[in-house]
């Protein structure tokens, strides 16, 4: 496959989006502010009660700060324009494109991600003054990277197929906003899955959402030590697997729609 | 060999029957009753290459459906398709490159970046050698007058400006035929004829096939030798714009103006068309009178001050055809 035509999608998304720079000043102040009450928040909760599960305050605080700089890079919904383009109807104009559609969205998804997190780094500075992080060693920090690597990939796949359902429905505004409250809260970005008591913690460890907060955050905060990054990694291709198989057959169907159908 | 070919090309869309009322709505759900709707009907037509075709019908005709289907993103019901040398729906991908494409009614320009920004995600997307892009580039700025606007952002461009950059957008990759629906939509006259004057010259100079749908018959007259009308989905009339004139436009209006005031006018041989004021105009077929017999008409009866004949335009004849269903 020749990939320059993927590789400039991917820069001219980075810069679509570098359009709006007004966004980027608004998004420092936010972030500071975020960060500034999720530390008073937990440091009241830890005061109160007992420390729950093995997680000292410290790492709480260092959990709670990566997971929403995790989410400012994963929240960038790359596969939106896929919504976008079917109500619109200018779809039928990429299919006419010699391109892989999924492999455009995707490289769309990765240049508006990549901004996001060149602007993001002026917050995460300011917020390493505000709050103080625990920076693991070199090789979990790369454990972590490759981890919030696939975390994102089944991001963008879960999105993918919450987004071409549109083929069908047209809106998928309101499936999507609950999918995103479930990721959010049984993904481990709100808190860690530790807390959720007994069976219902196993079954949340068990969803897919884990693989996309849950296993890169506990690699960062020590709690799954390097003889376990395997296979935590490992489950997390698994589900790479299982969407993107799901996100094959369901985009073949959707395809095939449109070219019987007329869209 | 033709370029393009269609043989009893036929497609039909399935939709859900629909019940009317609470109940029917209701039954609407559980029962599977389908309707079929046939938007293209035994089309075929052959198209050698370097030929320029408007194909003209009225909203809903089929045209749109057949485009779809020359691009391959539409499959046929039936029938075969055959676009140089390809199937193009089986080989969607390797078609795209043969083609170019412009909608007026949406662009497939990148609307936040400046319109340069698409043309080099096009070469990209085409893997268009760089030298000819640089080329091709040039060319079209110059024919397309585009120098002024080129690093603008698309969204701030007028509908003019944006669609002469679909235009040389379309054309980046030297595609072998394009498809232009409804090219010049919208626009002023100015407009118009830049866009016009570029679809003369690329098909002319570069032998570039084109089919040209539309509603603008001054389009069609001004660049096409041949048209292809189609309605309810079949094709009516498939050749040369002056044969359909001769065919079809026989009829032509002759326009009096009287010195007096005459409460009805009235001549064997013609029909009365309208009136404003003492301007009345009226029809008449040249095969069964001439303008000469009906003058001498009009003037043994009336005072008359002054006449002129008027003759029957594309738009006109075809309105008829549409409405009589003439045809041969």
């Amino acid at each position: 496959m020749n990939l320059e035509p993927y590789i400039e999608f991917a820069r001219k998304a980075f810069s679509r989006e570098a359009t709006y720079r007004i966004e980027v000043f608004t998004n420092i102040g936010s972030v500071l502010l975020r960060v500034y009450l999720l530390r008073s928040l937990w440091t009241a909760l830890y005061r109160q009660n007992a420390p729950p599960a093995d997680i000292p305050l410290h790492a709480m605080i260092t959990y709670a700060t990566v997971a929403l700089m995790m989410s400012l890079v994963l929240e960038v919904d790359g596969t939106r324009m896929i919504r976008e383009k079917i109500r619109e109807g200018t779809i039928a104009t990429d299919f006419m494109k010699p391109i892989s559609l999924p492999a455009y969205f995707f490289s769309d998804g990765i240049g508006a991600t990549l901004l996001q997190a060149v602007l993001i780094v002026p917050s995460v500075l300011l917020a390493l003054f505000l709050v103080h992080i625990d920076v693991p060693a070199p090789s979990v920090l790369l454990a972590f990277l490759v981890s919030f690597a696939l975390g994102y990939a089944v991001n963008f796949l879960l999105n993918f197929l919450m987004n071409i359902v549109a083929f069908w429905t047209l809106e998928t505004f309101a499936v999507q906003l609950m999918i995103r409250w479930a990721s959010d809260l049984l993904g481990g970005q709100l808190l860690p899955l530790d807390f959720f008591p007994g069976t219902l913690g196993r079954i949340v460890e068990a969803l897919p959402f884990a693989a996309i907060y849950s296993t890169p955050l506990r690699i960062y905060i020590g709690e799954l030590g390097p003889a376990q990054w395997f296979p935590a990694m490992a489950s997390q291709a698994m589900w790479i697997v299982v969407f993107g198989t799901a996100a094959t057959v369901f985009w073949r169907v959707a395809e095939r729609r449109v070219v019987v159908q007329g869209g | 060999m033709p370029i393009i070919q269609t043989k009893n090309l036929r497609k039909s869309f399935r939709s859900v029957k629909r019940q009317t009322g609470a109940a029917g709505a209701l039954r609407t759900l559980f029962s599977r009753e389908f309707v079929e709707r046939v938007a293209v009907d035994d089309v075929s037509m052959s198209l050698e290459a370097g030929e320029l075709v408007g194909y003209i019908g009225p909203n809903g005709a089929g045209k749109s459906t057949t485009i779809k289907m020359l691009t391959g993103i539409l499959v046929p019901t039936a029938g075969e398709i055959e676009v140089a040398g390809l199937v193009p729906y089986r080989e969607r991908k390797k078609n795209a490159r043969n083609i170019g494409v412009v909608f007026g009614q949406r662009s497939q320009l990148y609307w936040d970046l400046p319109l340069i920004e698409s043309f080099e995600l096009l070469r990209a997307i085409y893997s268009v050698p760089r030298d000819r892009y640089a080329q091709n580039l040039k060319e079209f700025t110059d024919i397309l007058e585009m120098d002024d606007f080129m690093r603008t952002p698309v969204r701030q461009l007028s509908l003019g400006q944006r669609m002469r950059g679909d235009f040389a957008a379309a054309m980046m990759h030297d595609p072998k035929i394009v498809y232009l629906d409804e090219p010049t939509i919208g626009l002023d006259v100015l407009a118009k004829e830049a866009i016009r004057t570029f679809i003369a010259r690329i098909n002319a100079e570069r032998g570039t096939t084109v089919i040209l749908t539309t509603h603008d018959l001054a389009d069609v007259e001004r660049l096409c030798r041949r048209i292809v009308l189609i309605d309810d989905g079949k094709i009516v009339y498939d050749g040369p714009i002056e044969r359909i004139k001769e065919q079809y436009g026989t009829h032509r209006t002759l326009i009096v103006e009287f010195s007096e005031h005459y409460p009805t006018v009235a001549i064997e041989g013609a029909e009365f068309e309208e009136r404003t004021g003492d301007l009345v105009r009226l029809r008449f077929d040249r095969k069964a009178i001439s303008a000469d017999q009906l003058i001498r008409r009009v003037t043994e009866r009336y005072s008359v001050s002054d006449v002129s004949i008027e003759e029957p335009d594309l738009e006109s004849i075809i309105r008829r055809i549409y409405v009589d269903g003439a045809v041969a």
